[in-house]
């Protein structure tokens, strides 16, 4: 009986979608916004309309598609595909009331033919319905449907031109009887307050139920809010859609219908990955066991027998190296800390305010600094003072280069120590972030943490790509460093001249907000500066 | 994305060129969007690399953008929701392309003329041309990578701006017109290249303009009849202030005291040269 009582419905929701041109008047619908896309292999329009609803027809790679779904298929170049990039090229210019019309009026081209006619006259057919909106009711004997489509075209599409979609909707309304109310490729809102009486079926859409339905909720290819407050008297029925918030009241239970189908999908998706799995673990055996072949086949002789002792002496030899590069950087970076703390403090703080435009300006600054050591030494040789002076700029400039550069290294160390020791790696517990030696160190292991590995690596066998990979990696890093800080003197001028935030982030400025005070000032000059203080001062004297 | 995001987008494309001459799907995409009931609108523009073009339209258009990108490793991004409009390309893929065959991405953008807007422009390795004339700005705040821009205002603007910023990282950047931009205060802040600051326009009012430039060169241009204080305060730069009288730590035009409308400018300069140029 629920059954027939289902079909029933069905079909009168069918035909009245059959019926829809004939029992209805259009009325035209405002473009808000337009996409076209032109691409190699792809072409495609996209509308949006005043009520939301949507349009996109696409020729990609063959096929047409409107709406995501197929329609037809074509061949680049073919006169279908002249005839949709014709249209688009108009489109290109227009907008609103004149694009609306140019596309309702666009009609099959004389020359297609076949198929292509065909698919024409599906595109022909989809820009008319979404040019025009509708609103449908039918009356059963069994009760009322009512349906409320959001692109017209794709109730159409997805009882008729879908069968797995229809296979869809049988399952979820199954045994289903009473009033319906059917929204197809809109989202639905029930507000808080309201109720509904009779099934409510959303179809490729999202119903957000803050009120009561006294029937059924079913979604099909969609998604369910339910919340604070809301209530079903019936079952949520979903098929293809998923509930995102469940904070109401379902009294008939939530059944999923493709839960079945999805186990099945899953037990099969597990079979073949294990079976993949088997299979390249025998491959990679096999490649290990004929690799050590060959060097078995090969290795005749003391050279060969001591190849696996040259790679362990190797990496062990260039971790060495790296070691001694953090100790005496790190050197290096206690003594600018001791003597000029200030200013690497202040170019720590540019490069990690500002890294991107301190890359920049250490890139071009790099790029400048022979032409204008070059330029230097014209311009000083030019006059008699200048030649001695020119004397000392030959190598004096490079020095101050070269310091220059390893001091924004060490301070971009000093702020990666900085995040290592905010970080919850177990290897970074020994950082402590107050104290600069700490940090510069940490940072510098942190910085040559890809050469090291590279080292580490390189002892074992048959991983050389990956030795390759990181010591690019190391350079990379390495080489963003340098640039990072470098932009970061020249910004601060060796740290003598501090940027300026106004940024939330800036501590000090935001507390001095807060606070209404500053915090450079010194509280105690400013207590005698103030003019009670003054006076009394005045009276004192006198 | 971020100016910095722009910045270190550009830096990696210079050193990453070899890895990435993959290959190139160009796309051409054209969007635009009604103008609808909008009180004032705050526009973010953002640009990787290629050709920028930015001017007003009229046609009751909120926008319109026309973008040719690769698609290989960019995709179009157009988001309008509530009263912000995000526009732009934003990078996919792992990859970043230079172009070859010297193509490039372009994005050409058309903005509501009147409609009263919050304007952040953000790009990165790009040739910029924009003319901000005709449109009602209420804030301006413009970030740039390593590029060559043109900033022109051609006509004034019909709202008023309390501070526009332009934030400039390595770049030949050059802007004319200031005076119609209708900013109280202006705020320049270059890292490198060569920067040209056009103050003719219609000012109406006095304007404070605060330079920060690291290297590179400065040319201020400046009309006659515009009344200009200079403030500088430099290291290893130069100054040609031809036609600026000295005044105690300041520079004065020769009209300062009897000027309709006066600029107060704020020079910090690392390296390089300020060069003042006066226009007719």
């Amino acid at each position: 009986m629920h059954n027939f009582q289902f079909r029933k419905s069905l079909v009168a929701v069918g035909l009245g979608v059959l019926l829809l041109p004939l029992a209805l008047s259009g009325q035209a619908r405002q473009v808000v916004s337009k996409q076209i896309a032109v691409g190699q292999s792809e072409a495609t329009l996209h509308l949006e309309f005043d009520d939301e609803g949507r349009l996109e027809i696409t020729f990609e790679d063959g096929s047409v598609l409107v709406d995501g779904e197929f329609v037809g298929r074509y061949e680049p170049g073919d006169a279908l595909d002249n005839a949709w990039n014709a249209l688009l090229g108009r489109a290109i210019s227009l907008d609103d009331g004149a694009l609306a019309a140019m596309l309702a009026d666009w009609t099959v081209p004389a020359e297609l033919a076949g198929d292509l006619a065909d698919i024409a006259q599906d595109i022909d057919r989809a820009l008319e319905e979404a040019l025009t909106s509708f609103e449908v009711s039918v009356d059963t004997d069994g009760g009322s449907i009512s349906v409320s489509i959001g692109d017209d075209s794709s109730l159409l599409r997805v009882l008729f031109n879908s069968t797995s979609r229809f296979g869809l909707l049988e399952q979820a309304l199954t045994d289903l009887d009473g009033d319906f109310r059917v929204h197809v490729n809109e989202d639905v809102v029930i507000p808080a307050g309201s109720t509904v009486e009779g099934t409510v079926v959303v179809i490729q859409g999202n119903l957000r139920l803050a009120g009561e339905v006294r029937g059924d909720v079913i979604v099909v290819d969609g998604s369910l809010e339910l919340l604070d407050d809301s209530r079903v008297e019936g079952e949520v029925r979903l098929a293809d859609a998923r509930i995102v918030r469940n904070l109401g009241t379902v009294r008939g239970g939530v059944v999923d219908v493709l839960e079945d189908e999805r186990d099945l999908e899953a037990e099969i998706r597990d079979r073949l990955r294990i079976e993949l799995r088997d299979e390249f673990r025998g491959d990679l055996l096999n490649e290990l066991r004929d690799v050590s072949r060959i060097g078995r086949d090969e290795g005749r002789g003391i050279s060969a027998i001591m190849s696996p002792f040259q790679s362990v002496f190797h990496g062990i030899g260039g971790l060495l190296q790296n070691l001694i590069a953090v100790f005496v950087l790190g050197l290096i970076g206690a003594a600018s800390i001791a003597f000029a703390g200030d200013n690497v403090a202040a170019v720590a703080e540019t490069a990690r305010r500002s890294p991107g435009r301190s890359a920049m300006v250490g890139l071009a600054g790099s790029l400048l600094l022979i032409p204008v050591w070059i330029l230097g030494v014209v311009a000083l040789a030019v006059s008699v003072i200048g030649i001695p002076v020119a004397v000392a700029w030959l190598p004096l400039f490079p020095l101050a280069a070269c310091a220059a550069a390893a001091m924004g290294y060490l301070a971009v160390a000093q702020n990666t120590g900085e995040w290592l020791a905010d970080s919850d790696y177990p290897w970074t517990g020994w950082i402590r972030k107050s104290n600069p030696i700490h940090t510069v160190f940490g940072g510098l292991l942190g910085l040559m943490f890809a050469f090291m590995a590279a080292n580490v690596i390189s002892i074992a066998p048959f991983l050389g790509f990956l030795t390759g990979l990181l010591v690019f990696a190391g350079i990379v890093v390495t080489f963003i460093a340098m640039q990072v800080g470098f932009g970061a003197v020249l910004l601060t001028r060796a740290g003598r001249r501090r940027e300026r935030w106004n940024t939330p982030y800036d501590t000090d400025a935001a507390w001095e907000a807060a606070m209404e005070v500053d915090v450079d000032s010194d509280p105690a000059e400013e207590a005698a500066a103030s003019p009670e203080a003054q006076e009394k001062d005045h009276n004192d004297d006198a | 994305m971020t100016t910095r995001r722009a910045l270190m987008l550009a830096v990696a494309a210079c050193f990453a060129a070899p890895a990435l001459l993959t290959g190139q799907d160009w796309r051409t995409v054209t969007m635009s969007r009604q103008l609808g009931d909008l009180d004032e609108v705050r526009v973010i523009v953002e640009y990787g690399a290629g050709h920028l073009t930015v001017r007003a339209v009229d046609e009751g258009l909120l926008y319109r953008m026309s973008l040719r990108y690769d698609e290989e490793h960019f995709e179009p991004v157009a988001d309008f929701s509530g009263n912000r409009l995000h526009l732009g390309v934003e990078t996919v893929g792992r990859g970043f392309n230079l172009g070859r065959r010297g193509e490039t991405g372009e994005l050409e953008l058309e903005l509501g003329r009147g409609v009263p807007m919050d304007l952040d422009l953000e790009f990165g390795a790009v040739r910029a041309d924009i003319d901000l004339g005709g449109l009602a700005l209420t804030n301006l705040d413009l970030r740039t990578g390593a590029s060559e821009s043109t900033i022109a205002v051609s006509e004034p603007n019909s709202a008023r701006i309390e501070t526009a910023r332009f934030e400039i990282g390595a770049a030949e950047f050059t802007i004319t017109q200031l005076g119609n931009l209708n900013a109280e205060r202006i705020e320049v802040d270059a890292g490198v290249g060569k920067v040209t600051l056009g103050l003719d326009g219609r000012w109406e009012r006095d304007a404070r303009l605060s330079i920060d430039i690291g290297l590179g060169a400065l040319v201020l241009e400046i009309p006659e009849g515009l009344g200009i204080r200079l403030r500088k305060d430099s290291f290893l730069t130069s100054l040609d202030s031809e036609g600026l009288v000295k005044r105690g730590d300041a520079y004065y035009s020769l009209d300062w005291a009897d000027a309709d409308r006066k600029v107060e400018i704020d020079l910090d300069a690392a390296f390089g040269s300020v060069k003042v140029v006066w226009i007719r």
